[in-house]
């Protein structure tokens, strides 16, 4: 087990080499520099876009001018020392764009990812337990008709109906906290930060109900079916035990695969959610970032969500040895 | 847990949800203005920073030799206090305002000027487009501690306007030895104007307060909070339940959604055209549009009218030339090229596409009139203009392709020439000097991509550079104005408004002829 961790860890490097340098290869091969965007936005050209002369040597002051594979080798050298450089829009350190806009996007991620859970793998357990019933077809149907309705417009309805001037008046109209005009208790902080995550949260976690919980569902009705839950039955125990200590367990096993995916989707924000309701999180930073082909920005967030994935698969790889003893490790490789 | 000590831990939490709530809505102070921000500045240094936003709000902290007036467009002192021009036109000597303080103390003199030229021009500074400007100025002198000599290399008539407006920061505050692009006073402005800044709360607001030291007159406004919302709609009706006062408004919303009594009622609507237009380039050196008749038809072809009614609202006006609508240098007497396809017709035909091989599409010496049609993504209006060319187009015998780009795609592929037609805006200066985009000498690297070539304009723009007499330079770019409509390189379409909706709380919120002026408006007292 040892052995095989210490060669999951040491196999990590190199595959972040790889990642970083398709992704660093795809910015600077992209047209478009971050100098060009600076002849206007959106449509409309600033008089006097800059000469040609002027752009080459302001590429220089980026570096462009540079070979990509030494681009690369200097992003990766200062990388290594975890020093993620200056974005280029506001010439702040990457780090604190980051540590800036982190701890929205963690807050906001994992109340959804919890919310998520604990609503979706009862309503699929359930579903599977009373397969074809009204309740499985009735809730199946609902969860899709959910999962269909695009986020921007539920987020804007949301906010007209619930937050406006003119219709309900509960919730704020997006941001993250009230302005307050000395530093709040406390509680009333928490409170406040709750009250303005509920419309975010709902417009978050709507959509993502269906996929889990049919998964869980599918993952239990094919446990259910196998001759140990017979055998299970047929010594007698109650539905409860037969449902919760044999059938689910097992079923968790393929659930596991999701969690890989769990760790980087904390880090990973919503454009469209952040964007309606005035969140300045991940999600816009990076999406930003991108269109203005910032590239340390870019870089440092594709790397960390790299690295957060690498481990997120290697903590599910070992999950698995944990819920399922007959997987072997040490062959895995 | 005890049923009673639940409910106390309930009740509990139901105070502090209650008083969080009321808490939150603690009442912005009568005398802050609240405006909207629909996305975040880079940075607030006057000399590197790229986004409109940055302008919006240094234009509070940061002043300049000379600023435009907002009825007249007329230069007027700022922080120098009057100047004087060589006979030559080669030399600007300011004369500063004494005893002009920065708002964390030290006085601005002339060193504070030497020292943002010198910036200005250090070849590490990321100003590439602010540096563009300035190519012409040989050298900046310090004359006295209050007077500033600017030395050009060749007359242009807006040297004084370009000198004047120089960015101006503090040497005091960046001139430590540390990287000017990554100073950490960019993002903690120190000006000389009627607002200092207090605070940045990174995404989510910019704060200004007023400076009490100011030298000139005290605006009514006390605090300005910008508020960074991305989204239009929100912001509308943050601006309805009275968490903005100034929100810049979309066509659609100001035709549909703030009409009603209530909204009049409280809310002031506003309308005002900074130099802008939009249109539709040709790229003269491909075969379909290197004759001036095609470009012509194309015009006549395309009803800009029931365009700027379906797409805009009818909330725009039609122009004929690249000059700001309100200037002088507008030519008015030249008349818009008129909807008409059967003179569209006539004259594709008189250039020699003609139908010949009977499929529909019209051609020339065995090449289809069959174009490419490139437009930045993401922006509504180019997406409906494009179909509806591509359909009036089609009706006539004209295939048009839609090809959609990301914006730093586009900005590269027109750099590099790489179109057919494209559809623009352009946004300009009020004394719009039109050398950048028509002169031959800009066709192979400058803005003139569509390859504008006229030997009589090239003239009158050489000409007009050095014209110090405004009549003659009116009449040079009248004349200048006649040859773009007859050469059509552009189908002109139309100069968009700037549309605001304002709070009633204040007063006396004018609007002049380049918009609104914050520091003049009164905050009105309470009932």
């Amino acid at each position: 087990m040892k052995k095989y961790i210490v060669k999951r860890i040491l196999l990590i490097f190199p595959t972040i080499i790889g990642i970083t340098l398709i992704t660093y290869l795809m910015v600077r091969l992209a047209p478009g520099d971050y100098t060009s965007l600076k002849a206007g936005m959106e449509g409309e050209l600033k008089a006097g876009s800059v000469g040609r002369e002027i752009l080459e040597e302001e590429r220089k002051l980026y570096g462009l001018d540079k070979p990509i594979l030494t681009g690369y080798a200097d992003w990766l050298f200062k990388f290594v020392k975890l020093d993620f450089g200056t974005s280029r829009k506001d010439g702040r350190p990457v780090a604190e764009r980051i540590k800036d806009a982190l701890p929205v996007t963690l807050t906001l991620n994992i109340i959804t990812i919890l919310i998520v859970y604990i609503i979706s793998i009862p309503l699929g357990i359930y579903s599977a337990v009373k397969k074809d019933s009204l309740f499985d077809r009735g809730s199946s149907l609902a969860l899709f008709i959910l999962y269909s309705l695009p986020s921007f417009w539920i987020g804007l309805l949301l906010l007209l109906y619930f937050s406006g001037g003119e219709n309900l008046n509960i919730f704020p109209l997006g941001g993250l906290m009230s302005e307050w005009e000395t530093e709040p208790g406390f509680f009333a902080k928490i409170l406040d930060i709750a009250w303005h995550l509920v419309l975010p949260v709902i417009t978050l976690t709507y959509g993502s109900f269906a996929f889990l919980a049919r998964y869980s569902r599918a993952n239990l009705l094919e446990v259910i079916n196998q001759q140990y839950i017979t055998t299970a039955r047929a010594k007698g125990l109650s539905e409860m035990k037969v449902i919760f200590v044999h059938a689910f367990r097992n079923s968790l096993i393929p659930l596991i695969t999701l969690m890989a995916s769990l760790l980087p989707g904390l880090l990973g924000g919503s454009v469209i959610v952040e964007r309606i309701f005035s969140i300045p999180g991940i999600g816009l930073l990076a999406f930003e970032a991108i269109l203005s082909r910032d590239i340390p920005v870019i870089m440092a967030i594709g790397s960390i969500s790299a690295i957060l994935t690498l481990i997120g698969i290697l903590l599910s790889d070992l999950t698995y040895a944990i819920a399922d003893p007959r997987i072997r490790l040490e062959s895995k490789i | 847990m005890s049923k009673k000590s639940y409910h106390t831990i309930l009740a509990a939490a139901l105070f502090f949800f209650i008083t969080g709530l009321s808490g939150g809505y603690s009442r912005i102070h009568p005398s802050t203005l609240v405006e909207h921000l629909s996305a975040e500045p880079g940075t607030l240094n006057p000399m590197t920073a790229t986004d409109a936003y940055e302008g919006m709000i240094n234009g509070h902290i940061y002043e300049a030799l000379v600023e435009r007036d907002r009825d007249t467009l007329e230069m007027i002192p700022r922080l120098a206090e009057r100047w004087t021009i060589s006979p030559d036109k080669m030399r600007f000597r300011f004369f500063l305002k004494k005893g002009v303080r920065w708002s964390d103390g030290p006085e601005f003199t002339a060193d504070d000027i030497i020292y943002s030229f010198r910036v200005l021009k250090d070849p590490k500074t990321a100003n590439s487009h602010v540096k563009v400007y300035y190519l012409d100025v040989q050298s900046v002198e310090k004359i006295d501690r209050y007077t500033v000599e600017f030395l050009y290399s060749r007359p242009y008539y807006l040297a004084l306007e370009f000198c004047g407006g120089m960015p101006v920061v503090p040497k005091h505050i960046f001139d430590d030895g540390t990287d000017f692009n990554t100073h950490k006073n960019n993002r903690l402005p120190i000006g000389t104007g009627p607002f200092k800044f207090q605070k940045w709360e990174t995404g989510k607001r910019i704060i200004l307060e007023a400076n009490e030291n100011y030298w000139g007159r005290k605006p009514g406004i006390k605090k300005i909070i910008y508020k960074i919302v991305m989204e239009q709609n929100v912001a509308l009706q943050m601006l309805k339940k009275g968490e903005l006062d100034v929100v810049a408004l979309r066509e659609i919303q100001w035709v549909r959604q703030t009409g009603s009594p209530k909204f009049t009622e409280n809310f002031y609507k506003l309308k005002y055209y900074q130099p802008n237009f939009r249109y539709i380039g040709w790229n003269a050196k491909r075969p379909f549009f290197s004759d001036s008749r095609v470009r012509l038809a194309l015009g006549h072809l395309i009803n800009r009218k029931a365009i700027l009614d379906k797409l805009m609202f009818g909330l725009g006006e039609m122009v004929t030339g690249n000059f700001y609508i309100f200037s002088k240098y507008y030519n008015k007497n030249v008349k818009q090229v008129e909807y008409d396809p059967e003179k569209g017709k006539r004259l594709l035909s008189e250039a020699g596409w003609r139908d010949t091989d009977n499929d529909g599409i019209l051609d020339r010496d065995g090449r289809k009139f069959s174009f490419t049609f490139m437009i930045p993504s993401g922006t509504e209006f180019s997406e409906r203009l494009a179909s509806i060319l591509k359909e009036d187009f089609s009706k006539v015998g004209i295939e048009m392709d839609i090809r959609k780009y990301e914006w730093a795609v586009f900005v590269n592929k027109l750099h590099n020439r790489e179109f057919d037609a494209v559809t623009l805006a352009w946004g300009l200066g009020y004394s719009g000097d039109p050398y950048q985009l028509w002169h031959s000498s800009q066709a192979e690297k400058g803005s003139n991509f569509c390859n504008f070539i006229n030997s009589e304009a090239d003239d009158i723009m050489d000409k007009a550079r050095v014209e110090f007499d405004e009549s003659k330079r009116v009449k040079l770019y009248h004349r200048f104005h006649e040859i773009i409509y007859d050469e059509q390189p552009y189908t002109f379409l139309f100069a968009k408004p700037t549309l605001a909706a304002i709070s009633k709380r204040f007063d006396n919120v004018k609007v002049h002829v380049t918009g609104l002026n914050i520091d003049e408006w009164i905050v009105r007292l309470e009932k």
